[in-house]
């Protein structure tokens, strides 16, 4: 990182781009401009052009017109090369490096040092650069652990410091802080204010408001691939709620107002789970039409107990009931066949078919509902068809694949696969998690339907807002027990953070 | 701006790619106009090509690795591969035509054959489906355990048995369409309609595309895997049957060349490694490129070395552009 003066001076300017996929204009008259030492924030729906702007200006894509300036350098278009010539590191956060060897040679993988000129490695030289760098940043890396073995946060913070070995003067995260807990997305902030202060300028995409709010130097809003405003820390006061309504071209509350419905009696209930022959049992029940949410830090045990329950991962002990009989599932073939559905933290991993159409994927878990043994193709047309619109999911037609639609709809598509095979409880895990404010609400309404309609939901989420305005109880897990309960009155912000800590 | 076009261009195919109409979609239609070209090209050589005995006696001559080609695909769409079928079948050939030699009946030598096709098959899958060690390796190492048993069993000599059982491989139905052809299209038929219209092939596509995902909705996938195996070993043993039939002698390695060029079909039809994409109409056209390819060459008067290397180009160019498209949807 080059200590540039303390005056701020533009590094980085694009002006008027145009950008134009078949049937979408994913870029209007973009403009917009980067300081040294300022971290920029790019808010917007999923959609709204964010990513297509920076695949810009990484050299990914090519717009159909504009200017890109850069120091003295004007381009219309990059290369993915010329972008990291003139300095700008992007980091993805799907990016993959290479798994099987230490975080510090991942750091200097490919980067023009007198190192990579030898044959050989120099593994003390590397760890020791590779822990200048993390220090220059104030993060604690255990630079000779092997990358695979490193906890997602750890993954991430590796990215970001083999982006800034490469001396950017420009970086670019887009949604850093997915991998981590809400707790620690200080961290994060606290490294992307460091990263600035070396004079960098950093550009910032996340979905989290509160985040931005305190991250950001200045924040630009995207809808609909036009600039809506920029607004400057400096002369304008950031204000989630005006932020959103501007997101979304309407006012929004962070707060979801739940319709209240009646809540029937205890149905589902676990009964002395235990995962280790060490841990503490727990156990707990649900009522119909419930929505109990659980709160927890990551690494609380909170997604193993869902598995667990699910059949998922094996379980030491532990026993689970509904209406009063025994459903302890071996294997999730055992829950769906009761009629237990767990929507997983990661649902491009493990509750999608990306490759596959719409509608399969609609109908993967109840293939029952469309034949005995022959499919009913126009059934499955029709039934996936109407999920579609009940559910809004955006998308052109219903042979679409799945990995093509945005985050919000792809989870869309999951709740409706489950819907599809018709179920009693449901689990879900961060079921909001990287997806924007508008598909957020909708998701809620879908829950606050479902749990009206009778169904148990058993709610894992890192997000206060969701907690309490959809939970009408709420246990907090900590070290793979349930540390407190909440009744509907006790719910607030603080007894869940006590519950974190242990308190009672 | 070399670079611009090309970015634009892949841009509209991905969404064109995606709008599939129908089963027509490109790799199958550029398969259809391959096939005709060389058509084309092969008959004004030499006119002989064009006819419908010329046509006929193509199809009899795919209609073994048609029928394996189909088992790849079934199983390369849920996930899976099976280097082993061509030795299991020179294997269970080699079996069948010592017990008709030692005397023993057709029709408990038939039995025999597909039990014994079933079994081979189910062990392939209990040892896929319970050590998730990649099907590659485990088939392999298959293939030369069956190619060895095979070398045992026939004392590496080859079994003769022309004229004892040759209904399968010589037949014609009405005088004009061997048995053989119509067998390869109700196995295509069949593998079709297992895929698209029931519920056990859509699984075993969901197992394809993503078996994370398919074990957590609930699929008994070690179930559906070492299942695809044994029916794909069912299918191998009565394709040795017709092996058997056809050639009238076989050898231990009589079987060896099917698996990789039935592999090579498949690719070349359209189905990916990746799993879970890819139609059986793309790999029955596979075949049915293959068969016309090594056809024409022959009528043309093409020495039979240099078919060989334009056999291993073609499998390599098919893999080339089938994984470039799989890599220009990734990105």
């Amino acid at each position: 990182m080059e200590n540039q003066s303390s005056e701020k001076q533009i590094i980085l300017e694009v002006k008027n781009i145009y950008m134009e996929f078949p049937g979408v204009k994913a870029l209007t008259d973009f403009s917009f401009n980067l300081y040294n030492g300022e971290v920029h924030a790019l808010i917007g729906e999923n959609g709204a052009g964010k990513s297509t702007f920076i695949k810009v200006l990484s050299g990914a894509k090519i717009p159909n017109s504009g200017e890109i300036i850069i120091g003295r350098e004007k381009h219309n278009s990059l290369t993915p090369h010329q972008a990291r010539r003139l300095g700008i590191q992007t980091v993805y956060q799907e990016d993959i490096l290479v798994p099987s060897i230490t975080a510090a040679e991942n750091i200097f993988l490919g980067v023009e040092s007198s190192n990579s000129k030898k044959a050989f490695i120099n593994y003390k030289q590397i760890f020791t650069e590779a822990k200048e760098l993390a220090k220059l940043i104030g993060i604690k890396l255990k630079v000779d652990e092997i990358y695979e073995r490193l906890s997602p946060s750890d993954q991430q913070f590796v990215k970001i410091l083999k982006a800034l070995a490469q001396k950017p003067k420009v970086l670019i995260l887009d949604e850093p802080t997915q991998a981590f807990n809400k707790n620690d997305i200080g961290l994060v902030i606290e490294m992307v204010k460091k990263i600035s202060q070396e004079g960098v300028g950093v550009i910032y995409i996340a979905h989290d408001l509160e985040e931005i709010i305190e991250v950001a130097d200045r924040v630009t809003v995207l809808r609909d691939g036009v600039k809506i405003n920029t607004h400057d820390k400096k002369t304008d006061i950031f204000d989630p709620n005006s932020l959103a309504k501007e997101m979304i071209g309407r006012s929004v509350d962070l707060f979801y107002k739940k319709k209240e419905s009646s809540v029937g009696d205890y149905v589902f209930e676990v009964q002395g789970l235990k995962l280790t022959p060490k841990s503490t049992p727990v156990s707990f029940k649900v009522r119909e039409g419930e929505i109990l949410g659980v709160a927890g830090l990551k690494g609380s045990g909170r997604s193993e107990i869902a598995r667990a329950i699910f059949g998922a991962l094996r379980k030491y002990e532990g026993k689970i009931f509904y209406k009063g009989k025994d459903i302890t599932p071996n294997s999730p073939i055992q829950a769906v066949r009761s009629g237990i559905a767990l929507l997983t933290e990661s649902k491009k991993i493990d509750g999608l078919f990306m490759g596959q159409p719409v509608s399969h994927n609609i109908t993967a878990v109840g293939l029952d509902n469309i034949g005995r043994f022959f499919l009913n193709l126009n059934k499955e047309k029709r039934y996936s068809g109407d999920f579609v619109k009940k559910l809004n999911i955006k998308t052109p037609s219903l042979e679409r694949e799945v990995k093509f639609l945005s985050g919000g709809n792809q989870q869309k598509v999951v709740i409706a696969k489950w819907l599809f095979k018709g179920i009693n409880v449901l689990i879900v895990d961060e079921p909001t998690h990287g997806i924007d404010v508008n598909a957020k609400t909708e998701v809620y309404e879908l829950f606050t339907e479902l749990a009206a309609s009778g169904k148990s939901i058993i709610m894992i989420s890192s997000e206060m807002p969701e907690l309490i305005s959809l939970s009408d109880r709420i246990i907090v897990v900590r070290n793979f027990e349930i540390s407190r309960e909440l009744l509907k009155d006790e719910i607030n912000e603080e007894n869940i953070l006590s519950g974190f800590m242990g308190g009672k | 701006m070399l670079n611009n076009k090309k970015d634009n261009l892949s841009d509209k195919e991905l969404v064109s790619g995606s709008r599939k109409l129908g089963f027509l979609n490109n790799q199958i239609s550029y398969l259809i106009l391959v096939i005709v070209i060389i058509a084309v090209v092969a008959s004004v050589i030499n006119p002989n090509f064009l006819t419908l005995r010329n046509f006929l006696n193509v199809m009899q001559q795919i209609s073994i690795l048609g029928i394996l080609t189909m088992c790849m695909s079934l199983l390369m769409i849920s996930g899976g591969l099976d280097i082993s079928i061509g030795n299991m079948a020179g294997l269970i050939a080699i079996i069948f035509a010592r017990m008709l030699l030692a005397g023993i009946s057709i029709f408990l030598g038939v039995i025999v054959a597909l039990a014994l096709g079933i079994f081979l098959g189910f062990i392939n899958g209990v040892i896929i489906a319970k050590s998730k060690v990649t099907p590659l390796i485990i088939t392999l190492g298959m293939s030369y355990v069956f190619l060895g048993i095979a070398l045992i069993v026939g004392g590496g000599r080859p079994q003769t048995i022309t004229g004892q059982f040759s209904f399968l491989g010589e037949a014609k139905i009405g005088g004009v369409v061997p048995v053989s052809i119509v067998i390869f299209f109700v196995i295509f038929l069949f593998a079709f309609f297992l895929r698209k219209y029931t519920k056990y092939g859509r699984r075993l596509n969901a197992i394809g595309g993503n078996s994370q995902a398919a074990f957590l909705s609930g699929i008994n996938v070690d179930w559906h895997v070492i299942s695809i195996y044994t029916l794909s070993g069912l299918i191998v043993g009565f394709t040795s049957l017709i092996l058997v039939s056809r050639l009238g002698m076989v050898r231990a390695d009589s079987g060896s060349d099917y698996a990789l060029q039935a592999l090579a079909a498949a690719i070349i039809g359209g189905i990916t490694f990746e799993g879970g994409r890819g139609s059986l109409v793309g790999a029955f056209f596979g075949v049915v490129l293959l068969g016309f390819i090594y056809n024409a060459m022959n009528i043309i008067g093409v020495n039979s070395y240099v078919q060989t290397i334009v056999l291993g180009a073609i499998i390599v160019v098919a893999t080339v552009i089938s994984q470039l498209g799989v890599g220009r949807l990734r990105r």
